[in-house]
């Protein structure tokens, strides 16, 4: 095919969203809610799987390390547990800074800190942060490996409530994402359908002129691709602005926030490429391969 | 040239639509077909613009042997055809130059040729003055006169016009078969499938009477039109 052939189809496509508008807008309306439902609920369970995450970086596992280890070991320790992977972050809690809490957290038993005069019944330890809790008793077997250690502290039963929570989660989460997604993609094929449909005749006049099926498909497949890139920037810009006043919203509830925390809320700042790129390829995508699939059958002539 | 060697048609319905058809149409011929509703006159058709493929014989059109016409290469035998339908079939949203030119854009035709040629053929058929309307502005014997300019707008070796005078006055169905006749005249083949007999018998010329799936009558007649002259 010649350029000045390629450019006509590729201007006829662009041409017959104008001609076709009530169909197009149409495609373009179906298409956007698709993207819309899509598009909110793995934005809803990024953060859903966020504030998770900022509930299980809340975990500490400490380690109590025997009383006569000396702080060469103590160093040495130290050093072993960072070349152990999982760990985010080592803090040495030393028995003095322990009795300091202690009696801070017990002031009325003062009394009872006065018979002990100089003595210090705790032990130095370390609190350490796990990065994945889901692997963490792998984390904790291998910190067991290692010497001078008295017993190790690990808050098992929140890693595993969190643990399942996350599973459930991504589970529900991957059902009504894929369930939405099969259901955008009916809703765009019949709604491409019914727009290709509404053309046969002009396929069919195609195909007796001696038409290829290249030269019927390239326009409604420009066509589909444009209708879809609008609906992605649409989509993007709703989701956009529904997005931050939402965040607006729940910046301002000091109660909601607290629960929650602030932290775990993905700002769209952080996901506006991603989401960006998603939506205007998937539109794209979706909008042009729709119009080509539907047609097919149009083309047996 | 369009040639049938013993061709029967059977639908997969058990229909048994052309039985043992032996048709030859010459280049440059002017043929009429006739027959009642059923008589197997569209599937005709059918086999030559390659819809369907015989169920038995062989079907040779403008140099493609259609049996054995691979489907990607069934847009170069269209080509070389021009169809006319019956309800004109032309595009809505496109201008009576555009329903043209689009045959010229399908063959990659360079825009040159295409804004020489486009023009010349509109003409021909009488619609200069309509070039930039819309087929609903159109009445319906203007309408068959863009279908006409749009089948012989490529230069084809044979035009099928499919009842064309169907959706239109009896008077402007005489002007449309004598633009065929004046476009048979130029060397194309014309294939006129019509039920309207009191046209063929003013036209006369070759008729092929199909019924009940086989050819009945194939003849020249002399036309009233001649008998007056």
């Amino acid at each position: 095919m010649k350029l000045s052939g390629f450019n006509y189809l590729i201007g006829q496509g662009a041409e017959n969203i104008w001609k076709n508008r009530m169909m197009a807008f149409a495609s373009f309306c179906v298409l956007l809610v698709s993207l819309l439902l899509v598009g909110m609920s793995v934005l809803f369970y990024m953060n859903l799987n966020s504030m998770i995450g900022g509930v299980e970086d809340k975990n500490e596992v400490i380690v109590y390390m025997d009383e006569d280890t000396s702080d060469e070991e103590l160093v040495e320790f130290q050093t072993q547990l960072a070349q152990i992977g999982n760990i985010s972050k080592i803090t040495f809690y030393s028995k003095e800074q322990a009795f300091e809490d202690l009696k801070t957290s017990m002031s009325d038993y003062q009394v009872l800190f006065d018979s002990l005069g100089d003595d210090n019944p705790l032990i130095d330890g370390f609190r350490l942060r796990i990065d994945d809790i889901s692997t963490i008793s792998t984390t904790i077997a291998e910190i067991e490996q290692l010497d001078h250690i008295y017993s190790i502290r690990a808050p098992m039963d929140f890693v595993n409530i969190l643990t399942e929570l996350r599973k459930i989660v991504t589970v529900i989460f991957g059902v009504i994402i894929a369930a939405l997604f099969v259901i955008s993609v009916v809703i765009v094929s019949n709604a491409t359908k019914a727009s290709v449909f509404a053309r046969r005749e002009e396929i069919m006049i195609m195909k007796y002129v001696g038409a290829t099926n290249a030269f019927i498909r390239i326009p409604f497949f420009v066509e589909g691709m444009i209708t879809g890139f609008f609906a992605g920037c649409v989509a993007l810009a709703v989701t956009w602005f529904g997005y931050d006043s939402l965040v607006g919203l729940l910046t301002g509830q000091v109660d909601i926030l607290s629960v929650i925390g602030m932290g775990s809320i993905i700002s769209f700042q952080d996901l506006a490429w991603k989401v960006a790129v998603a939506y205007l390829l998937s539109g794209t995508l979706f909008g042009a391969f729709g119009s080509m699939l539907s047609m097919r059958k149009h083309l047996n002539v | 040239m369009i040639e049938l060697k013993d061709v029967s048609v059977t639908y997969s319905s058990g229909v048994d639509a052309l039985h043992n058809v032996n048709l030859k149409i010459n280049d440059g011929d002017f043929a009429f077909v006739v027959g009642a509703s059923g008589a197997g006159k569209s599937t005709l058709i059918k086999l030559i613009l390659k819809e369907i493929t015989p169920t038995s014989g062989t079907v040779t059109v403008n140099g493609y042997h259609l049996n054995r016409l691979r489907r990607r290469r069934i847009p170069a035998l269209r080509r070389t055809i021009g169809f006319v339908f019956q309800d004109f079939r032309l595009i809505p949203s496109m201008t009576v130059y555009e329903n043209v030119a689009f045959v010229l854009r399908v063959i990659d035709a360079p825009t040159k040729y295409i804004r020489k040629r486009v023009p010349y053929v509109i003409s021909l058929v009488g619609l200069q003055e309509k070039a930039y309307s819309y087929p609903d502005e159109l009445s319906g014997g203007e309408k068959q006169r863009v279908a006409i300019a749009r089948a012989l707008v490529n230069d084809p070796q044979l035009i099928i016009a499919d009842e064309p005078t169907g959706n239109i006055d009896p008077e402007l169905s005489y002007e449309i078969v004598k633009l065929l006749q004046s476009i048979n005249e130029i060397g194309t083949t014309i294939l006129m499938v019509t039920h309207e007999h009191t046209l063929v018998r003013q036209f006369g010329g070759r008729i092929i009477n199909i019924d009940q799936g086989q050819i009945v009558f194939d003849e020249v007649i002399g036309g009233d039109l001649i008998r007056e002259a």
